[in-house]
């Protein structure tokens, strides 16, 4: 779990992405606790927590920064699995696993991060319906340009298809001194 | 760089039916529009009450429908250099949704749908003002929407998050939680010419970095959404006459949200209610009722009532709209809170 620049590094136009999933074919995804069935969660925290481990060593981030760091998780798909579950016990009337109340929206795992990272800013999630990792920067843009953060933790993470539920994910701290 | 953003037209489809009559006059005067589920089999589930459309709405349709109403003095030229951003549940189908919405408005495009809970609908328009202002588009409409259906009916549910007693009373004694209800709504904003119904003065979005799904029971982290609203409007405390509050009507997130209110308005009580009390809790797209709701406040010159009260709760001591009052405020907050420790408050002008 702690990945640098170095075997995290890819580039998106031209921009170096700070961490990924997976980095390697026999990197793991830790559990979060709360958590329970699908690998959505685990996915977006493990990007999100390599990324400001990057920017900011240990737990919890710089509080001058943090205070100012917003969130945006893009997917197109979101968490397919937790739906698929939910939707397949209440056709079948079984009782819903209440922890997945929670997890049930994109929000819940963002707010694992920002209470563990100390981060203050907006926390934004959407479906892109085109590029996603263009469109989480596009809405980190719009936050910095709103005013309404400094820096903002940009997460895509998408679960695979045709079984395959794992998928992958990328994460990068986009900051105003960047976008000048 | 504009500086002011105007609500040029909005429509609204809640459980009290397609248009804003219903929930003008029975919604505004306290009446909800809960009652028995229909569109499914709710056997098993703490309560059976929601406030919805009749039959089985599809979503698509809905937002077609919205989004076409609000663009009805729109050009086919205009339309088509018009970017939508839709508000809705985290959905494989989204992009679907949005094609569709597209194909049956001729609008510009759905570059996105947000889907960050109970604040997805207000951080759009957040969005959308920035769009406006930084003169990324000349106009944007957002649109959002949530139709009340099994799976986040059981969800709500298993999280014992819904009222037993089939009522929202939000800031009430008694409160129990939350009920669903339909919330389809659409508006179109553009630089603040002409006469608009209302006015965007400003915004704030923040986090609380506190908890998974809880908010942070001091309210700061709302607070600071508000002051941020406020500061980017130039307006102060005093000069806000309602506030549309989040209210869900459920335990904690009451209290945390009035302890939000009472740091900023500390010296100037507001009218407070939440029209969840009436029209439900529409999730994704309660940030678009409520902010439809308060721009109808204004223009009405009435606040609405704060239904299903009970009686007073020493956690949510607040000036509660508890009987129709008349008013004239020049301006207006509607704040939305959301899992995550997600907040925010959009200032709203009269016209």
């Amino acid at each position: 779990m702690t990945g640098t620049r170095s075997t995290a590094e890819a580039t998106l136009g031209a921009r170096v992405v700070d961490a990924r999933w997976p980095e390697s074919d026999v990197d793991t995804l830790p559990s979060i606790p709360g958590f329970i069935l699908s690998d959505f969660t685990p996915l977006v925290a493990a990007v999100a927590e390599r990324c400001l481990r990057v920017h900011h060593g240990e737990p919890p981030a710089d509080p001058a920064r943090a205070a100012r760091t917003g969130l945006v998780l893009a997917s197109a798909r979101g968490d397919t699995t937790t739906l698929r579950i939910v939707t397949e016990a209440v056709a079948a009337g079984r009782r819903v696993p209440p922890l997945l109340f929670f997890q049930s929206n994109p929000n819940a795992v963002l707010g694992h991060v920002a209470a563990r990272w100390g981060l203050g800013g907006p926390v934004v999630c959407v479906s892109p319906t085109g590029d996603p990792m263009a469109d989480a920067l596009a809405c980190a843009e719009l936050l910095i340009d709103a005013g309404d953060a400094d820096e903002a933790v940009v997460v895509v993470a998408e679960l695979g298809e045709d079984g395959d539920q794992t998928g992958g994910a990328e994460a990068l701290l986009v900051t105003a001194e960047g976008r000048a | 760089m504009a500086e002011r953003v105007a609500v040029a037209a909005m429509a609204v489809r809640t459980g009290f039916g397609r248009g804003g009559a219903g929930l003008l006059g029975a919604g505004f005067a306290g009446t909800p529009a809960f009652a028995p589920v229909t569109r499914f089999d709710t056997a098993g589930r703490r309560t059976d009450r929601a406030a919805t459309l009749p039959g089985c709405p599809d979503l698509a349709e809905e937002l077609t429908g919205v989004v076409a109403e609000v663009c009805a003095g729109l050009t086919a030229a205009q339309r088509a250099a018009t970017p939508v951003l839709l508000a809705a549940h985290a959905d494989a189908a989204n992009a679907e949704v949005a094609a569709a919405v597209v194909a049956g408005t001729g609008v510009a495009g759905v570059p996105r749908t947000y889907t960050n809970a109970c604040v997805a609908a207000s951080t759009a328009v957040a969005d959308a003002a920035t769009v406006l202002r930084t003169g990324r588009a000349e106009r944007v409409v957002v649109a959002a929407g949530y139709l009340v259906e099994p799976a986040m009916f059981g969800l709500f549910d298993a999280g014992r998050a819904l009222a037993r007693d089939g009522r929202a009373r939000p800031f009430s004694r008694g409160r129990q939680g939350m009920v669903l209800g339909d919330g389809v709504a659409a508006v179109l904003l553009t630089p603040d010419t002409g006469s608009p119904l209302a006015t965007i003065e400003g915004w704030g979005r923040t986090g609380d970095g506190h908890h998974v799904v809880k908010p942070a029971p001091d309210g700061s982290g709302l607070a600071r959404a508000i002051g941020t609203a406020l500061e980017r409007g130039g307006v102060d405390p005093a000069e806000v006459g309602y506030v549309n509050a989040n209210g869900t009507g459920t335990e904690f997130n009451d209290a945390a949200e009035v302890a939000a209110l009472r740091r900023v308005f500390a010296r100037a009580p507001v009218p407070v209610s939440s029209t969840k009390s009436v029209h439900g809790h529409a999730l994704e797209a309660s940030g678009l009722v409520e902010l439809v709701v308060t721009v109808l406040a204004l223009g009405e010159g009435r606040l609405p009532v704060n239904a299903g009260y009970l009686g007073p709760d020493p956690a949510c001591e607040l000036d509660l709209v508890l009987e129709p009052r008349t008013a004239a405020p020049r301006y207006a907050l509607t704040l939305n809170s959301a899992f995550g420790g997600a907040n925010t408050a959009l200032l709203v002008g009269a016209p």
